[in-house]
C-alpha cells in the first residue's frame, strides 16, 4: 500500500502574470457556466434590439423626425443594454451563492476580491460582445453612425467604465439580497428607471426642471452623451450636461464622472462582498 | 492507490513556512457569537496531530459547521485562535487555506459543469501543477468509481456520486489538512455504507489530517481516533472512543417504566440503586453497573416492585456516552 502524502500546496513567489492566473482560473469557470446558460448572453439582448430596430424606426414615422432620431435611440439603447445584462451577472452571484461552488471558492487560497473581479471580467466580455451585436444589428437595419478612432475611443472608454461601475451596483446588490426572487423584483428600478431619465430616448432638456437636474447627476446621462459622442459626433448631450464650449473638456469631466462611478462601485462591491461571504 | 507527490513547483513562501512540529489543528479559545447573539461555539480548545482522524460529535446545531467554518476561514471567529499546520487561520488566512481542503454538508458544486471541470477548477485554485492534477484526477477517479461519470455535467449525478466527487476535488490538492463536514447526511443507507468504506480506506492509505463532523455515532466510532463530544458550543469530553466507552463500564442495564422516567430513576437513587451517573430518557431509565453485576442490579429494581415493562442488559454505545453527559439523545437532538 502506498501512501498520499499531503504536500504544501503554499502558494510560492510569482511574476505579476502568474499572480493573474487565479484571476484568469476563476473568469475561466465564471465563462464555462455563462456558455452553458445561454439565455445569459440572449435574453438582454431582446429589449434594446427591440428599441433599436423596431421602436425607434416607428418613432421616427410617428413623430415625423429624421434618420439622425434613429442613431439617436439605437446608442441609446447601449444605455439599457449593459444595466440590463449587468442584472443578470450579479444574478448568478446568487445562484453561486444558492446552489453553486461559491463556498468551495471561498476555501480557496485566493484573495477574495478575485472572486468579485472574476466575475468582472466575463460581465465584460459578454457586455461588448452584445453590445458590438446590437451595433451590428442596427447598421444592417440601415442606420448611421458616423466615427472616426478617436471617437471609438472615447465610446469604448465610456461603454466599459460604466459597464464596470453597473457590475458594481449588481454584485453589490446581489451580496445584500438574500433570494434571487427579491433581487429580480429590484432590477427595473436600477436598470430601466435611470435609463429613460437619461437621455436615452429625448434629450435631458426636455425634462422637467428638476429632473433635468437630476438626470445631470446619474452616471448613464453621462456615459450615453459620450457613446453619441464617440459613435455618432454629436456633443448635444455633453453641452445639455455642462454647458461649455470646450467639448474635449466636457467630454473629459463626463468620463472623470463615468470612471468615478466604476472605480467607486468596484470597490463598494469588492467591500460588501468579503464582508457578507464572511459571516 | 498510488499519487505522487511532486514538489518541485510548489515551494512554500518562505514567510509563510509552518514551524517543522506544527500541530495539523491547533484550537484555544475558539468562539464565535453571531451577530444575533447566538453563542454557537464557547471557547473550545482541541490540538489535532498530523494523521490523525479526530471527530466533532454533536447534534445539528452544536457547534460543529461554526467550527469548521472558522477554520476554514469562511467564518470570522469572535475570540480565541485556530492554527492549521501552524498557521493562524485569522493572521495567514492564505497560507491556512493551502493547506486545507474542504467536503462541505451541503452540496457546493457547479452542476452544469462536468465532474473533470469542477476537479480542474479545484486544481488550479490550489496551484496543483497541471501534469500532476491531470494524473492525480486519474487516479482519484479509479480509487472513488467516477471513471464512467467525470465527464458528464454534475447536475445529473445521484447524491453518493456527487459527494464522492467532493470528496475526489478535495483530494486533488493533497491537503494537509482534509475537512469533512457531515459527509454522510442525507445519503440514503447504502450510499452511506458505501461512502464511509471510502472514507476508511482513505483514512488507511493517507498521511493526511481528517477532521470529520457527524451526530452518526455508528459513523464517529468507526472513522475516528479521538472524538471530541460537542454540545451547545462546548466540548463536554474529548478521547479515543474506547476511552469513551470504558467511562461506562463493560456493562449497563436499560429498563423501561409504565409512567415517569426521571421520577423513577430518583427513587432508584433514593434506594442507592442507582448512581448519579444514571439517566432517564422518556420512561427509558439506563444505570451504569459500575462495581455491581447486572443480576444483582436487576434484582434490586425487582425488589422494589418498579413498574417496568422491560429490563436488559447491554453494552454500552458512544449514544450513552452522550446521553450521559448532555442529557439528550444524539438523533433526537438533531
Amino acid at each position: 500500500m502506498t501512501a498520499i502524502a499531503p504536500t504544501a500546496t503554499l502558494p510560492r513567489r510569482r511574476s505579476p502574470l502568474a499572480a493573474a492566473s487565479p484571476l484568469a482560473t476563476l473568469a475561466r469557470r465564471r465563462f464555462q457556466l455563462t456558455t452553458h446558460t445561454p439565455r445569459e448572453l440572449a435574453v438582454p439582448l431582446i429589449t434594446p434590439i427591440l428599441f433599436a430596430l423596431v421602436i425607434a424606426p416607428a418613432l421616427k414615422a410617428a413623430l415625423h423626425t429624421g434618420t439622425a432620431y434613429e442613431s439617436f435611440v439605437a446608442t441609446g439603447t447601449i444605455g439599457l443594454l449593459i444595466p440590463l445584462n449587468t442584472m443578470f451577472s450579479g444574478l448568478s452571484v446568487i445562484v453561486d451563492r444558492e446552489v453553486g461552488a461559491q463556498r468551495e471558492l471561498l476555501a480557496a487560497p485566493i484573495p477574495r476580491p478575485l472572486l468579485v473581479l472574476g466575475n468582472l471580467a466575463v460581465a465584460l466580455a459578454v457586455t461588448a460582445f452584445q453590445v458590438l451585436a446590437l451595433i451590428g444589428f442596427a447598421a444592417a437595419r440601415g442606420i448611421h453612425f458616423h466615427t472616426d478612432p478617436t471617437g471609438i475611443v472615447w465610446f469604448a472608454a465610456a461603454a466599459t467604465l460604466f459597464t464596470v461601475g453597473m457590475y458594481g451596483v449588481a454584485e453589490t446588490l446581489a451580496s445584500r439580497v438574500p433570494k434571487a426572487e427579491e433581487y429580480i423584483a429590484r432590477v427595473p428600478a436600477i436598470a430601466i428607471v435611470p435609463w429613460f431619465l437619461a437621455g436615452s430616448l429625448f434629450p435631458i432638456k426636455a425634462l422637467p426642471g428638476f429632473l433635468e437636474w437630476f438626470a445631470k447627476f446619474l452616471p448613464l446621462t453621462h456615459g450615453l452623451a459620450l457613446v453619441r459622442y464617440g459613435l455618432l459626433g454629436d456633443s448635444t448631450g455633453l453641452h445639455n450636461i455642462w454647458s461649455m464650449s470646450n467639448t474635449t473638456a466636457m467630454a473629459t469631466l463626463s468620463l472623470a464622472v463615468v470612471a468615478a462611478f466604476a472605480l467607486v462601485l468596484t470597490a463598494i462591491s469588492i467591500r460588501v462582498f468579503t464582508r457578507t461571504a464572511l459571516r | 492507490m498510488a499519487i505522487a507527490t511532486n514538489n518541485r513547483s510548489i515551494q512554500p513562501k518562505p514567510e509563510a513556512a509552518a514551524p517543522p512540529d506544527a500541530r495539523a489543528i491547533e484550537v484555544r479559545g475558539l468562539s464565535k457569537t453571531y451577530q444575533s447573539g447566538v453563542e454557537a461555539v464557547k471557547a473550545i480548545d482541541f490540538d489535532v496531530a498530523a494523521g490523525e482522524v479526530f471527530g466533532l460529535l454533536g447534534p445539528n446545531g452544536a457547534g460543529k459547521s461554526t467550527t469548521i467554518g472558522m477554520l476554514t476561514t469562511t467564518i470570522k471567529p469572535t475570540g480565541g485562535s485556530a492554527r492549521l499546520a501552524g498557521f493562524d487561520v485569522a493572521a495567514q488566512p492564505l497560507a491556512a487555506r493551502s493547506v486545507s481542503s474542504v467536503v462541505f454538508q451541503e452540496p457546493v458544486v457547479d452542476r452544469t459543469l462536468t465532474g473533470r471541470r469542477n476537479l480542474d477548477l479545484h486544481a488550479r485554485l490550489w496551484r496543483v501543477e497541471p501534469r500532476l492534477a491531470k494524473a492525480r484526477t486519474g487516479e482519484l477517479a479509479q480509487t472513488l468509481g467516477l471513471n464512467e461519470l467525470l465527464d458528464r455535467p454534475v447536475g445529473s449525478y445521484s447524491g453518493g456520486e456527487r459527494r464522492r466527487l467532493e470528496i475526489a476535488r478535495a483530494l486533488v490538492s493533497q491537503p494537509r489538512v482534509l475537512f469533512l463536514d457531515e459527509p454522510t447526511v442525507g445519503l440514503d443507507p447504502r450510499i452511506r455504507a458505501e461512502l464511509l468504506d471510502v472514507i476508511a480506506r482513505l483514512r488507511e492509505r493517507t498521511e493526511m489530517t481528517i477532521l470529520l463532523t457527524t451526530h452518526y455515532l455508528d459513523e464517529a466510532q468507526k472513522l475516528c481516533d479521538r472524538i471530541a463530544i460537542i454540545h451547545q458550543g462546548e466540548i463536554v469530553a474529548l478521547d479515543t472512543p474506547a476511552a469513551l466507552l470504558a467511562g461506562l463500564g463493560g456493562e449497563i442495564v436499560e429498563l423501561r417504566v409504565n409512567g415517569d422516567g426521571q421520577a423513577a430513576l430518583e427513587s432508584l437513587r433514593a434506594r442507592g440503586i442507582a448512581d448519579g451517573d444514571g439517566f432517564a430518557v422518556g420512561s427509558t431509565l439506563t444505570l451504569l453497573l459500575h462495581e455491581r453485576s447486572a443480576a444483582e442490579a436487576i434484582a434490586a429494581i425487582d425488589g422494589i416492585g418498579l413498574a417496568a415493562s422491560s429490563i436488559s442488559t447491554r453494552q454500552p454505545t458512544l449514544d450513552d456516552v452522550y446521553l450521559q453527559l448532555t442529557g439528550g439523545r444524539i438523533h433526537e437532538a438533531a
